[in-house]
């Protein structure tokens, strides 16, 4: 590593309205190099990684490609320099094939110049093989689960043969196998020279994977340390500033009555005879591979799907849930795996904690704003949704604070049945920590929630009791005390 | 102003709020206007160009001449706006407007036999209630073919904007009403206060502008402070969010439909006073120039953000610019090309604001 970097970005500053998103920020990267970019949501990440790939001019500081320096970034430049970068939210064409995205806007063509199609399936094929997955080239994108249209972005990347590959949480996705399998890759990728910058929320990932970690907080280099010397703790603290006692706050409320049972629950194809009961007080983990079932049964539990079958008691009456409004009424609450499919983007954070209240009310009854931005306000500051701005449209919030305005829906909506699915997907570890405290609290005040999650040692901290799923059945049962990861993977697969 | 809900409202929040505290008020200020209010500077600007450039344009009487011509387009924004913001599109709500009025005019002119029941000629304040269920039922038609038939908004209003307008030439035979023939056969002629609403005017105020701007309130009413108001913003800004919270996307859309057609008849009404005649072809292209209204008001043309009053305000510039198009002499040809043109000025004028104001 003693030869000049791949990158070098050398005091970079970049300021919004309002906020000062990077402040003098140093970073570096050499050939051959995982270094992982670490912070909480709202610490700049993206902002820099964004200022790499010529999508957001920086205000000042330099930046070297391999001791050169670039003046002018744009987008094609950045393309040119070999910078490539795999973005959170996917940006994948949904109506066009595997293989067309794959190649968007460099099809292979023929002698005619006409596309190649033999060419770009087989090289799509070879592609996705590659990466070790098995995706029909020729599949619509819109067909593809998240797990699968991520690995698809990825492929789409890697077909680009970046020399400086950015990773914006790659795994959250991703099951166990797919992880590892990327990991493989990028593995593959060092050795032939490529530096790869890796941003994670996944604090266990980074021995596995990376050489330096670097931490952001608020727009500030805190510092850039070896892998070996970088344990948790110290790399939470240093992401959060203050020292996080427990990251998991042990939850020990005893379960009570019968919140909801659930008999017989099916949905052609998809899931067949699930029967379980949720408690007052208790966390029901429900746990499975990719594609085992799980969001089919959250949506199905919340009318999201009308075609299911079978019978559902809440607190021991039997209940027809054919629409959300229905599942609303009878005190459910769903926190959906992919924030963007609960928010209105435009619309700002009142609006957006008070909607589950809108089925109920007639067409043309009143709103009472002014109630509205109180019930808000509380919320805002209750579980410290950042910025505190309640006239802001929630486009503008980082994810865990976008997530924390959905909660606060729910907990305005009184929902005493709560399914999270997937909580803490793509939210930082400080989030996460508020997310699970949140959690444990709604669990004293007597509420049941299931929890869907492909995060093991979440699940086994956090729920008293775990289902594992697989094809769509429920294939053990265990209890806190009893449960492993080891189990969990075995009844899983 | 926006009529996106609690924004701008409570300042004592606001400004406990405020993430930086940044110092120039004046600033973010001219900031906040330029980005609200750029069809009002539009008509402004417009305005005062016109002053300079004809003696008679900034008078008294040709104002009222304007309010009267441009209440019916402004009428039907106020339904489209609606519409629009839940990510829709009524093409039909022209056609509404002539369905309506043709029935509820011929109504007021003539007996009508219906199986053995004679009807009419019926007063002003059935043949008033006539055209508005008209008007509703149609809207609720549109809502219903949409959401039931799983069909695109512009496909099915395209569809009952021919099927209206067709239903009026069979109800009128094709002839205006009253028709001469009608006229002299039964001595019927359109009641006084119909002609009131279109012509009339309260204190120097035309009635048809009084009308719009009733129109708009309500819009904006309905916008702001009620569920459905609510569930529109929803629905057109992200569906699925809309859906999982427990919004009925169906009973939104067939509701804002029904709006929108009770709106479109409103306006046919008022343009019968005003023509003091209707017909089943009247008010051709106002679909068109209520789009284009709404859209230069400053509302999202894919659903979710926007309002009532950029939309009268949209109307009003299109209205303007005619009249002063008029009055200084340009040809009718060429009206409609710099039309044309105005339209997409100010709304690459928008997009542009909105990209550099909202980082």
């Amino acid at each position: 590593m003693a030869s000049a970097p791949l990158l070098r970005m050398e005091q970079i500053d970049k300021r919004f309205p309002g906020v000062h998103a990077l402040d003098h920020v140093d970073f570096d990267l050499y050939e051959g190099e995982v270094h992982v970019l670490l912070g909480e949501n709202g610490a700049g990440k993206s902002t820099l990684m964004k200022i790499l790939t010529g999508l957001l001019p920086k205000d000042s500081g330099r930046i070297f490609i391999r001791g050169q320096e670039v003046r002018e970034l744009n987008p094609e430049q950045a393309q040119a320099l070999g910078i490539a970068m795999v973005y959170q939210e996917l940006s994948l064409v949904p109506s066009l094939s595997v293989a067309e995205n794959i190649f968007l806007g460099r099809l292979p063509r023929n002698r005619l110049g006409m596309v190649d199609w033999p060419e770009t399936y087989r090289h799509a094929r070879q592609t996705l093989a590659d990466l070790g997955v098995q995706i029909d080239p020729q599949a619509q994108v819109r067909q593809l689960d998240v797990a699968e249209q991520q690995l698809t972005e990825i492929a789409r990347i890697l077909a680009k043969q970046p020399k400086i590959l950015l990773l914006d949480e790659p795994t959250s996705a991703l099951s166990d196998t797919e992880r590892e399998r990327l990991f493989k890759i990028i593995q593959r990728l060092r050795a032939r020279g490529v530096g790869i910058v890796y941003i994670s929320h996944h604090l266990a990932e980074i021995p596995l994977i990376g050489q330096r970690v670097t931490v952001l907080r608020d727009g500030r280099l805190i510092g850039t340390l070896p892998v070996q010397q970088a344990d948790e703790e110290s790399l939470v603290r240093m992401m959060v500033g203050r020292q996080l006692t427990e990251q998991f706050p042990k939850h020990t409320a005893e379960s009570g009555q019968s919140l909801l049972r659930v008999e017989n629950l099916s949905l052609e194809g998809r899931l067949h005879n699930l029967s379980f009961e949720l408690h007052k007080g208790e966390i029901l983990g429900i746990f499975g591979l990719m594609g085992a079932g799980q969001p089919e049964l959250a949506r199905a539990l919340f009318g999201l799907n009308p075609r299911g079958a079978g019978q559902i008691y809440v607190q021991g009456r039997p209940v027809h849930i054919r629409q959300p409004a229905d599942a609303i009424r009878h005190g459910l609450g769903f926190l959906t795996r992919d924030r963007r499919a609960s928010l209105v983007p435009m619309l700002p954070i009142p609006p957006n904690v008070t909607m589950a209240g809108l089925a109920q009310a007639p067409l043309l009854g009143l709103l009472n704003l002014s109630k509205e931005e109180e019930t808000a306000g509380r919320y805002v500051r209750e579980l410290r949704i950042q910025p505190p701005a309640l006239n802001r449209r929630v486009i503008y919030l980082s994810g865990g604070n976008q997530q924390k305005v959905i909660l606060s829906r729910w907990l305005s909506s009184q929902a005493k049945i709560l399914i999270f699915d997937e909580p803490t997907r793509g939210i930082d570890v400080g989030a996460k920590a508020e997310v699970f405290s949140l959690m444990n609290r709604l669990a004293e005040q007597g509420a049941g929630i299931i929890m869907i999650s492909s995060e093991m040692p979440e699940l086994l901290a956090m729920a008293g009791r775990i289902l594992v799923m697989r094809a769509g059945r429920f294939t053990a049962e265990y209890e806190r005390s009893q449960a492993s990861q080891e189990k969990l993977l075995r009844s899983a697969s | 102003m926006s009529e996106n809900p609690l924004i701008e409202r409570s300042p004592s929040h606001a400004n406990e709020a405020r993430v930086a505290p940044e110092a120039g008020g004046v600033k973010q200020t001219l900031q906040l206007l330029l980005l609200q209010g750029g069809p009002l500077i539009a008509l402004v600007l417009l305005s005062i160009y016109l002053s300079f450039a004809s003696p008679h344009f900034f008078t008294v009487s040709n104002w009222v001449n304007i309010v009267r011509q441009t209440a019916i387009t402004a009428i039907l924004a106020v339904g489209q706006t609606l519409v629009i913001i839940s990510a829709g599109i009524d093409l039909s709500v022209a056609a509404i407007a002539a369905l309506s009025a043709s029935v509820s005019a011929v109504l007021m002119t003539q007996q009508i036999q219906v199986g053995a029941l004679l009807i009419g000629p019926v007063n002003f304040w059935v043949g008033l209630l006539i055209a508005l269920a008209v008007g509703t039922l149609a809207g609720f038609i549109n809502g219903l073919i949409i959401t039931r038939g799983r069909i695109p908004d512009f496909i099915a209003t395209l569809g009952t904007l021919a099927m209206y307008r067709g239903i009026a030439l069979l109800v009128t035979d094709g002839l205006p009403v009253p028709s001469h023939l009608t006229a002299t056969e039964l001595g019927g002629y359109l009641p006084e206060p119909l002609i009131w609403l279109g012509g009339g005017n309260i204190l120097g105020i035309p009635v048809a502008g009084l009308v719009a701007l009733a129109m708009g309130i309500l819009g904006w009413f309905i916008l702001r402070y009620t569920a459905l108001g609510r569930a529109i913003f929803a629905v057109g800004g992200n569906r699925e969010a809309a859906r999982v919270s427990g919004i009925n996307l169906d009973r939104t859309k067939i509701a804002t439909y029904t709006l929108a057609g009770f709106m479109a008849a409103v306006a046919g009404v008022v343009l019968t006073g005003r023509l003091n005649s209707a017909n089943a072809l009247m008010g051709e292209g106002e679909e068109l120039r209520s789009i284009a209204s709404v859209v230069i008001g400053g509302t999202n043309l894919f659903g979710g953000e926007g309002g009532v009053v950029g939309s009268l305000t949209g109307a009003l510039i299109m209205g303007v610019l005619g009249n002063g198009l008029n009055l200084l002499n340009v040809s009718a040809f060429w009206q409609r090309v710099i039309q044309g043109l105005v339209i997409i000025l100010v709304v690459v004028f928008d997009q542009w604001r909105r990209r550099r104001f909202t980082a």
